[in-house]
């Protein structure tokens, strides 16, 4: 050290100044805490059945890059046309916005991407691992048959699927209607798929006799042929003339065929289905009336559907079941049990009992019967527990000591019937057969484990494949974590919508396009939870300049040799991209 | 030009025509309204500064401490239990050497809460090795902060321009405020000794062991020495531009008087009418203004109160388990002077009380009918309290 004197004017000026480097006091020996980099895994993910990484979405397209963004939506899910449209969105309702203003739109953005897609026509890198021997036939060609053939394609097998109907798709194709989901979007998603190729056989029907006949010419056969047998009433008159089953007549106006309805036309059921027939219903004149069991917030269908279809016009009829329908001239009349509510189960959903003496009758033009719906074939089920049947989450594995293997997905095993799930057991399914062929039955469970997204269950195709993602932690970052000083409020995007009087005019699509200034706004409402997005706090708050820049992956380094370990770095880290951990004394001695 | 200005507006008009270029504050009552005019001008682009918003005190010196290292010319204001805050960076400040100039306003400390006038928030800083100047008027105020920047810069020392709450900050009066041009010519941009400069590097103000501690201290006591003399020659330079000049001590008639008064702040504006009123009737009272209180000009007051026969302190502040605290120094500063005259202490008008012409009248008639001071200090106007708590 030196004493500054410097006279101008007045008595030497004395302050203790030094030139020396103070690099020589390693300031990192004073630790006994230590911060890393570490990226975590977002609630969104966690939550997404199909596990996609959406805070590194929603980053890469604030950042404008669409491209990168739409193949890291490809990476888990190969349906981001579809899944844009029609998911049900769990992530959102899991999404730490929430807690800050509202969630982020993430399914809006989904949609975005794949539109920018389809419009500046990208092409993806899909990267495939080298070609294996195994063939894999897959049963029908709905969201989990072919997400099963998307991610086999990618793991290097082969499959051929067999689809009944005239055009691949299942339920997506044949049971949601158009303005959720128009053909053109399902067909560039399914195109995508056998571009890698996926090879299917239309028309064809699969009867039990086929996995006998298969075998010698493939290892495994995967059942993915849904639920779509519709489930009966069981009331007298229900196999009335004109008694329509729903499923039926949302897939006759896929087929296209016209049909004209007037008066009022009920819906008997809460699901999704009920709700579709009866949108579609209110679109081909119809005034719709949907009468359900219990109440109407403990309908299964989704909220959205169930709110856009009031605004449609429909009614709900909550707490009536209906006992018999009886023919009176050209009309139907329906007698209606009423329902009370005696209490709510584990997941509020009300439990009912019928009220004695208390029915009505109403006439109905028109009458549709939506209560749910099975597999069209005993044998497409899964055996009962107790079999040597491997259960997991989204799908279940029969070995067979002669034969190829047999997995049952899709809706036949989910807890959730969802077009994401039914992915989800595709993905599954892909990662499990793989297990099988590489290393035995046994090892099954072993090699999906580790791909799990944060708790579970969605799985990580990125992970299994063993690329980037591999490097982000399990640990699921909650809105505490945050550091949510650094964000802005900002209001969430709202989907922009055909107006009612036009929905009700054609099966034009509702959801309206959004541009790009939209789409790059709401991703930037994001708080890419758990993952670094160069911000740059770490280093310019380290106030030991001991984040220095490099480039490595992560762009910057700690000099363990400085950091003191006070924590600023983690603190400031608006993300919680960072990790404090207690210094283990053998790092330093 | 002249223009009725509130003494808070007085010293932001002085802020302005300095050219400060970094200011950092946190608002508290009575400063508020000195921050609120310098973050329009700078919002308005009236001024050129930085105007950095903090979340304390503590962080608008620590700020400020930040900026003067890197040399260029600060300013922040504060008042009571803000000061209070500050005060570990005012040591740091002091002892870093940096000319900061900052706008004290004297409010009384809490509890009880109280805004009004009262000099111990800015007593109690007197050992920090800042500048004190305690001001009477508008004028005064924009004068001494215009002049605090020349006096600062070049002893290295901060300033404290110290004005009473509401009698002062909230009042307002004719005050002149010059031209930009004449007050560039009496202070010059800011040539700092010293500086961060990233094409020099080096680091200041690290471990000072105790063979250089002690001459660093002796160093700052040789500037606050140095700053006594100065602050003559600056209010010199600015008495030939501006024709203004407040000295360190002001005396009024003290030379034939047989009683001294010893004021500060706006006290000594109702003294000046007392003392009219005194000599009127014959009396030969004196009145004797200090401004400059740290450095403290030990001979100057020793000169001109030696020839009086008592002196009397009037204290709007105290130091619990002593007396008034300028009492305190004018005794320190006597007390080596064969036979000088007796200091009587006097305590009025905390915590924003009036002292009115009568108590100082009151003030000067105990002098002069007692023969010693029999007590250190004496509270003037304090009335019987019934009640121990509750009362109020």
């Amino acid at each position: 050290m030196t004493l500054r004197q410097t006279a101008v004017n007045c008595p030497p000026l004395i302050i203790p100044c030094s030139r020396f480097t103070t690099e020589s006091n390693k300031t990192g020996s004073w630790r006994f805490l230590r911060p890393r980099y570490e990226n975590k895994t977002a609630p969104c993910s966690s939550a997404c059945p199909a596990g996609e990484d959406i805070p590194r979405i929603e980053m890469l397209v604030a950042q404008g890059l669409f491209k990168e963004a739409w193949e890291t939506v490809l990476m888990e899910n190969p349906f981001p046309g579809v899944c844009g449209r029609v998911c049900y969105h769990p992530c959102e309702q899991v999404c730490n916005r929430r807690e800050f203003d509202e969630p982020v739109a993430i399914r809006t953005v989904e949609r975005f991407l794949a539109d920018t897609a389809t419009r500046n026509g990208l092409q993806p890198d899909i990267k495939r691992l080298n070609a294996k021997q195994q063939k894999i036939a897959i049963v029908g060609s709905g969201p989990s048959g072919l997400a099963l053939a998307y991610f086999l394609a990618r793991l290097g097998y082969e499959s051929e699927i067999f689809e009944a109907m005239p055009e691949p798709g299942g339920v997506l194709r044949w049971g949601l209607p158009t303005y959720r989901l128009p053909v053109a979007i399902l067909k560039a998603d399914i195109a995508r798929i056998l571009e890698l190729g996926v090879h299917i056989h239309c028309n064809k029907t699969i009867t039990p006799r086929f996995l006998d006949e298969v075998t010698g010419h493939y290892d495994a056969v995967f059942l993915g042929c849904g639920h779509s047998h519709s489930l009966p009433l069981k009331i007298p008159g229900e196999d009335l003339d004109g008694v329509e089953d729903g499923l039926r007549f949302l897939q006759k106006l896929r087929q296209g065929k016209e049909v004209v309805l007037n008066g009022t036309a009920a819906v008997i059921g809460g699901g999704n289905t009920a709700i579709d027939v009866a949108r579609s219903a209110a679109r081909l004149g119809a005034k719709p009336l949907v009468i359900y069991r219990r109440r109407q917030q403990d309908m299964p269908a989704f909220d959205d559907e169930v709110t856009m279809a009031l605004e449609e016009g429909a009614e709900i009829w909550e707490l009536r079941t209906p006992v018999k329908i009886a023919a009176v001239e050209k009309d139907y009349v329906l007698t209606l049990q009423q329902m009370e509510v005696i209490g709510e189960d584990a997941r509020g959903r009300a439990r009912i009992r019928v009220q004695l003496n208390k029915t009505e009758e109403i006439s109905v033009q028109h009458l549709f019967v939506a209560i749910g719906a099975s597999s069209a074939e005993q044998w497409y089920k899964p055996p009962p527990k107790k079999s040597s049947t491997m259960r997991l989450s989204n799908c279940s594995i029969l070995p067979r000591s002669q034969g190829p293997t047999v997995v049952f997905g899709g809706d036949l095993v989910a807890d959730i019937k969802s077009v994401v799930h039914a992915i989800a057991s595709g993905k599954q399914a892909a990662m499990a057969l793989d297990n099988l062929f590489q290393n035995g039955f046994d090892a099954i469970r072993a090699g999906i484990e580790p791909n799990l997204v944060g708790d579970g269950p969605s799985l990580s195709m990125e992970n299994y494949l063993g690329w980037p993602r591999t490097q982000s932690s399990r640990s699921v970052v909650h809105h505490e974590d945050l550091n949510t000083d650094y964000f802005r409020f900002a209001p969430r995007i709202i989907q922009p919508r055909l107006l009612r009087e036009e929905r009700l005019r054609s099966f034009a699509e509702i959801d309206l396009k959004i541009g790009t200034i939209l789409g790059i706004r709401e991703a930037e409402r994001c708080f890419n939870c758990g993952i670094c997005n160069q911000c740059d706090n770490c280093r310019l708050f380290c106030p030991e300049i001991a984040v220095v820049r490099d480039d490595t992956t992560q762009n910057r380094r700690i000099n363990y040799d400085y950091c003191k370990g006070c924590g600023l770095c983690v603190v400031e880290c608006p993300r919680s991209a960072m990790t404090l951990e207690e210094e283990c004394l053998c790092n330093r001695y | 030009m002249q223009q009725v200005l509130e003494g808070s507006h007085a010293v932001s008009e002085a802020v302005r025509l300095a050219r400060v270029q970094v200011i950092s504050a946190y608002p508290i009552t009575p400063q508020t309204h000195i921050m609120e005019r310098l973050s329009e001008y700078c919002a308005d682009g009236n001024m050129g500064a930085r105007f950095l918003r903090v979340e304390s005190e503590h962080s608008a010196l620590a700020a400020l401490i930040g900026a003067s290292t890197s040399g260029v010319r600060t300013f922040t204001a504060t008042s009571s239990q803000g000061l209070a805050l500050m005060h570990e960076l005012l040591h740091w400040a002091s002892g870093a050497r940096l000319p900061i100039v900052m706008a004290e306003v004297n409010r009384a400390m809490a509890p009880g809460w109280n805004i009004w006038a009262d000099q111990t928030d800015s007593l109690a800083q007197r050992d920090t090795g800042w500048i004190q100047l305690y001001c009477e008027e508008g004028q005064e105020v924009l004068d001494t902060t215009i002049q605090s920047y020349r006096l600062a810069e070049s002893v290295n020392l901060p300033v404290m321009v110290i004005l009473d709450a509401f009698f002062l900050s909230h009042t307002f009066e004719p005050v002149d405020v010059p031209e930009q041009e004449s007050v560039d010519r009496f202070l010059p941009p800011y040539q700092p000794k010293f500086q961060l400069d990233p094409e020099n590097p080096c680091a200041f103000n690290q471990l000072a062991p105790p063979d250089v501690y002690m001459e660093m201290r002796y160093n700052i006591q040789s500037a606050m020495d140095y700053a006594l003399d100065r602050f003559e020659e600056v209010e010199e330079e600015y008495f030939s531009i501006f024709g203004r000049r407040y000295q360190a001590v002001e005396p009024v008639q003290c030379e034939d008087a047989e009683i001294i008064l010893v004021t500060s702040g706006t006290v000594t504006s109702t003294s000046r009418q007392v003392l009219a009123d005194l000599r009127a009737r014959g009396e030969k009272v004196g009145l004797l203004k200090v401004k400059l209180f740290r450095p403290f000009p030990v001979s100057l007051i020793r000169r001109l109160v030696s020839p009086a026969s008592k002196v009397a302190v009037i204290d709007r502040n105290f130091s619990f388990g002593a007396s008034g605290i300028f009492a305190q120094e004018v005794r320190a500063a006597l007390c080596n002077l064969p036979g000088h005259p007796p200091v009587f202490g006097y305590v009025a008008g905390l915590g924003g009380r009036d002292v009115t012409t009568a108590i100082i009248e009151d003030i000067y008639w105990r002098t002069k009918n007692a023969g010693i001071p029999e007590q250190e200090s004496f509270w003037v106007g304090i009335s019987e309290v019934s009640h121990a708590i509750g009362h109020c």
